[in-house]
């Protein structure tokens, strides 16, 4: 422990500037991120969409901030690591009496006390910020630290103790970047992009546990060679597992079939006699995406149905089939009421093309959520921040004069809340005095947070706050769009719902016909990025 | 007495280069060995694989004992190592690298600390990046002899010293001769010749011979034949005479294996008109640049016969 500590505060005094920037940088992120849920709150509302001065900067620098504190990481690591290289034959430590496990320790106390402990601190004053006390939420805080080791500080790590110096570090990260994005480019331009239906339970681990067995490798033999071979077989490794692990199988994992003549937890067939028939684009050049509006039937009371990946197989009247991957352009929720939805998929242009003028038969498999109603809270619109209990702290989202409300902003401590189904009513009118009806107006809701139940989602800040967009916010007045109106004391009602299972359902459409498909152009959208709509 | 350093048939190579090619060599407890040869020869391989920079292609080396594969940690404690080209915390004071280097060593002499201080004059308060080269050596010799070793290894320790600097280092070094083992590697002959008491001789990646230097001096001579008329090289002459030049009358060359009387007899046998016979002593300079040129040629024919074939 003794030399542990030596090394510690040789590394403490020589690198004093480097832990001031990042801790600065946590510090202000401190500072500034809370700007990006006050933003969205009454307390600097924002009218018709525009933010308030200042507010889009703090915004910008909020995001900013979050990219800049993990490239401190980068520069603290290479700094400390470094110090003590592993890599080379001029070492001056190498023909001292350090002991490797030592070293290492005392690399990893200086990581402790100079990035997790700053971060940790800093999490738990933004989660004191947001009015969530941080205690209980310790063993979370703790969870997001490990997977920040995971993604960020073990990899970085890793290439370091590969790597003779910064620059040399910089240019192995930066050529790893451009491999990545050459190997994300490359998988779309060869796959479906759609089908990204399964969720990779394998690569993470493997990274963790290849990175770690680096890091050792290098501290204990200093074997470069050896231990580069290991980190360059990862990426390799993952690609392979990605080409290894079968869509179906793990579909059929996630998504187990009901058992032969269990009726299926909805019914779903074609809609016809809609004012919103099947609908087709041209998607990219080699894809169309067909959209065929359903008929939803079944719901069991107090059960909710979410749709997941879609698998579809279009028989033609000649004979010939095409099969599509599992994809997930579906994300449909079905509820008791529901008696309309859409299904989307996309399709080989080829097949399109030469199905287009026949009849079809569409057979599909949906992947089901079941998810059972559980707490339900009505809660009388405040003016003020409201704390919605199992869920996270909402404010509603008003104009600049405070004179009505537009919307609710809700936040949430280290991960979106569980499936939660939020219900309010829209007036048309300016609010009255009165308390608003049950009855009165027209119904918004919104489906909020997931399934998962992992203690954090990873993320260097621990407060989420993303938009809640009640549906029927907006009213046409002749050819404009006008906002509808939440009063103060409006019902605003959350319900729960939690998983009950998962599992494949099958259904078949016979007799169809593709309608044409639409050609497509790009336009840029200034908020959202790359927005595409149907000439 | 005990080996400090043993090593047999280490060899290493970088790719396709083999800068290490089995050498064999045994360091005596107390010896001051100094391993010479020239740039390019090996040597910094060979220290680099004892002090487990390196890891040896095959072969096996031992240091105090101790696998040199496995030297670590605490191993340290006993091995003061300076290196011409080792790198330095350049960002540390003089007295900062050694408030910082004086914990690692439980037997750190304090006393010995400061008196190196003096003896090599150093500027405490100086960062290292600012020191000459010369200071900078000075610097690493005293933070590696402050703990009193019991093997120090130097790798070109002297190399591009101007000869103050270099006396004062080498004074310092053999104030710690009588309770260390000293190994340097040089290739400036002239300067170890004074306090070597073994020597190795490493060309080309092979270790030409490794034996005490007394030893050595004794065995080579410098042997001048003056002849009564000019006379060609005769074609009996032993391997062990190296740079033989035939001139006018006289015949001069460096004998390898000279044994006294028996030396003589042969001289006589090979010579029988000679007139005149001076053996010489040689020094260690002149040795080691007849083995080089002749281990060279030597060479050169052994590729040539290669090429041939």
């Amino acid at each position: 422990m003794k030399q542990i500590l030596h090394i510690f505060a040789k590394d403490c005094r020589h690198f004093w500037p480097e832990i001031l920037i990042s801790v600065a940088l946590v510090g202000a992120l401190v500072w500034i991120y809370p700007s990006t849920w006050l933003s969205k709150s009454g307390l600097y509302a924002v009218a018709g969409g525009a933010f308030l001065p200042g507010m889009l900067e703090a915004g910008v620098l909020a995001a900013l901030l979050t990219v800049l504190v993990p490239v401190s990481w980068w520069l603290l690591i290479a700094r400390v690591i470094h110090a003590e290289s592993l890599v080379g034959d001029r070492q001056f430590w190498v023909t001292r009496p350090y002991e490797w496990k030592k070293l290492l320790g005392a690399k990893a106390l200086f990581l402790v006390a100079f990035l997790y402990l700053p971060l940790l601190i800093g999490q738990c004053l933004l989660l004191f910020r947001a009015g969530f006390p941080p205690l209980p939420f310790v063993p979370g805080l703790l969870f997001n630290l490990l997977l920040i080791t995971a993604v960020i500080v073990l990899p970085l790590l890793a290439i370091t103790t590969v790597t003779a110096t910064f620059a040399r570090l910089t240019v192995t990260l930066l050529a790893g970047l451009v491999c990545f994005i050459g190997y994300v480019v490359i998988s779309l331009y060869l796959s479906d992009n759609a089908s990204i239906p399964y969720r990779d339970h394998v690569s993470l681990p493997l990274a963790f546990c290849f990175c770690a067995v680096v890091v050792v490798l290098q501290y204990a033999s200093r074997r470069v060679w050896v231990s580069r071979l290991v980190l360059g077989a990862l990426p390799l490794l993952l690609v392979l597992t990605g080409m290894t692990l079968s869509e179906s199988t793990e579909m059929g994992r996630d998504y187990p079939r009901a058992g032969a003549g269990q009726e299926g937890p909805v019914r779903l067939a074609l809609l016809r006699d809609t004012p919103h028939p099947a609908t087709a684009y041209l998607d990219r050049a080699k894809q169309v995406q067909v959209s065929i509006p359903l008929q939803v039937s079944g719901v069991a009371e107090g059960y909710a149905l979410v749709s997941g990946p879609v698998r579809v197989t279009v028989d033609a009247a000649n004979g010939s089939q095409w099969t599509s991957p599992w994809q997930a352009l579906n994300n449909q929720q079905y509820l008791p009421g529901t008696s309309e939805s859409w299904i989307t998929f996309q399709m080989s242009r080829a097949f399109f093309d030469q199905t287009r003028s026949t009849p079809v038969t569409l057979h599909f498999t949906v992947a089901l959520t079941r998810v059972q109603a559980g707490n339900v809270r009505s809660i009388p619109l405040p003016t003020q921040d409201f704390s919605v209990p199992d869920f996270g702290i909402c404010s509603p989202q008003a104009d600049v004069f405070h004179s009505r409300f537009f919307g609710i902003a809700c936040r949430f401590a280290l991960h979106q809340p569980n499936l939660t189904y939020i219900r309010a009513r829209w007036m048309d009118s300016p609010c009255s005095a009165s308390q608003p009806g049950l009855d009165t107006g027209v119904q918004g809701d919104a489906w909020m947070g997931s399934l998962e139940s992992s203690p954090a989602d990873f993320g260097i800040a621990p407060v989420w706050s993303p938009s809640i967009a009640l549906s029927n916010g907006t009213k046409m007045e002749g050819n404009q769009p006008e906002s509808r109106y939440l009063c103060p004391g409006t019902p605003v009602t959350f319900t729960q719902y939690n998983l009950v299972g998962r599992t494949q359902y099958d259904f078949t459409i016979p007799d169809f016909r593709f309608p044409s498909y639409q050609p497509i152009r790009g336009s840029f959208n200034g908020s959202m990025g790359f927005d595409i709509t149907a000439q | 007495m005990s080996d400090m350093i043993r090593t047999e048939n280490l060899s290493k190579r970088f790719r396709s280069t083999s800068a290490l090619n089995e050498a064999t060599l045994a360091v005596p407890e107390g010896a001051i060995y100094a391993l010479v040869g020239a740039n390019g020869a090996g040597k910094t391989t060979l220290i680099k694989l004892l002090m487990n920079i390196f890891h040896p292609t095959s072969g096996r080396a031992r240091v105090m004992g101790i696998e040199c594969r496995h030297l670590a940690g605490k191993d340290f404690q006993r091995i003061g190592y300076v290196s011409e080209n080792q790198d330095m915390p350049d960002w540390m004071t003089v007295e900062a690298m050694l408030d910082y280097l004086r914990p690692f060593y439980p037997q750190w002499d304090g006393a010995l600390e400061q008196q190196l201080v003096r003896q090599f004059d150093l500027p405490l308060k100086r960062k290292l990046k600012h020191l000459s080269r010369g200071m900078r050596m000075k610097a690493a010799f005293a933070s590696s002899l402050a703990y009193r070793p019991k093997l120090i290894v130097l790798d070109e320790p002297f190399s591009g010293l101007d000869p103050l600097v270099r006396d004062e280092i080498i004074e310092g070094l053999l104030d710690r001769a009588p309770e260390t083992t000293i190994f340097l590697s040089s290739h400036d002959l002239a300067e170890i010749e004074s306090f070597a008491s073994h020597v190795g001789y490493l060309e080309q990646g092979r270790l030409l011979f490794s034996e005490e230097m007394s030893v050595l001096s004794d065995r080579f001579r410098e042997i001048t034949i003056t002849l009564s008329a000019p006379s060609p090289v005769p074609w009996n002459i032993p391997p062990t005479w190296l740079q033989v030049e035939a001139g006018d009358a006289v015949i001069r060359f460096v004998d390898s294996n000279f044994q006294g009387q028996a030396t003589t007899r042969q001289l006589a046998e090979i010579f029988p008109s000679a007139g005149d016979i001076s053996i010489e002593p040689i020094p260690l300079r002149s040795i080691f640049l007849a083995l080089a040129k002749t281990g060279r040629t030597a060479l050169r024919k052994t590729d040539e016969g290669k090429a041939e074939a």
